[in-house]
């Protein structure tokens, strides 16, 4: 755990593979896609909850 | 014995007051672990001699897949519950599971499909694995939109219940798509009776990232209940109360 496995920021972001093909555009939009899911499913459980609470008083 | 420890800590009422206790907890615990797995994944595991870099989206896919099954097995024993001992809660975490097991289903293909692009050279194949993860959200769906087409609730929820039993043929399937027949899928790289093909560099940060996931996942169904039992309760004076 204590070694990175990229030597720059730009390293990491295009995370280029040993078969010289750049991976970083599929790693990194699975990430975008996972965390704006998770993020707008909170938000709108959050928004719903409050709706409902709101109709209940 | 059991009918009477689950009818005492099943009540609605019980289980709203103890998750909104347990909920800030098990978010902030969930996302630190998470934040950190994915890190750990992202940055400090070495590349994979066969895979490249692309493998990296191990930490993000694999636990989505685990808990969209894992979600249905949750679904089908609160729908066993809920047809034998009548558990008005179970039927209300049935109702309210379903759609975070779509979403986490959702993110399962999803990340799947890109996945694919680099490893297989295609983003889709009809492979039994990805099919019958396919049919899973497809089913998801389905109980969603057959659930809400009800006006009656009480008949909507033994509805929901026999065919989520009926559906979860579907998740040994699943599991077992890649033994049975021939897959582009790889085989489990983690199973029970074997040692895990991962190298330990690369294990630790999956059960990490695993670990946070179903952290997360939790939360929403807490969320999710939460609205489900307020939307059902609406009329009983406790809820006002909690409110």
């Amino acid at each position: 755990m204590s070694k990175f496995a990229f030597n720059s920021i730009s390293d990491a972001l295009l995370m280029q593979s040993l078969n010289g093909q750049n991976h970083g555009l599929y790693v990194w939009s699975v990430l975008a896609i996972v965390f704006f899911t998770l993020l707008i499913t909170f938000l709108v459980y959050r928004y719903k909850l409050k709706k409902v609470s709101k109709k209940i008083k | 014995m059991i009918k009477n420890f689950i009818h005492q800590f099943a009540s609605p009422k019980t289980y709203l007051f103890q998750v909104t206790r347990a909920y800030p907890y098990i978010f902030v615990i969930s996302i630190l672990i998470y934040t950190i797995s994915i890190f750990w994944g992202l940055f400090l595991t070495p590349e994979d001699f066969v895979q490249g870099n692309s493998y990296r989206i191990i930490y993000l896919h694999v636990p989505a897949s685990f808990i969209s099954q894992a979600l249905y097995g949750g679904m089908a024993i609160a729908s066993a519950i809920f047809l034998i001992w009548k558990v008005k809660l179970s039927a209300y975490l049935v109702k309210s599971i379903a759609p975070i097991g779509a979403i986490t289903t959702f993110i399962a293909l999803i990340s799947g499909s890109i996945w694919g692009i680099p490893t297989w050279g295609t983003w889709w194949a009809w492979d039994a694995r990805i099919v019958s993860t396919l049919i899973l959200f497809i089913m998801y769906l389905g109980l969603i939109s057959l659930h809400d087409s009800f006006a009656n609730y009480e008949k909507a929820d033994k509805f929901l219940a026999v065919l989520v039993l009926v559906g979860s043929v579907n998740i040994p399937i699943i599991k077992m798509s890649v033994e049975w027949w021939s897959t582009l899928h790889q085989s489990a790289s983690i199973t029970i009776s074997d040692k895990p093909t991962i190298d330990p560099s690369m294990l630790y940060p999956l059960f990490g990232s695993m670990i946070g996931f179903t952290g997360i996942v939790v939360c929403l169904v807490i969320l999710s209940s939460k609205l489900h039992i307020f939307i059902r309760e609406k009329n009983k004076s406790w809820i006002k109360k909690y409110v």
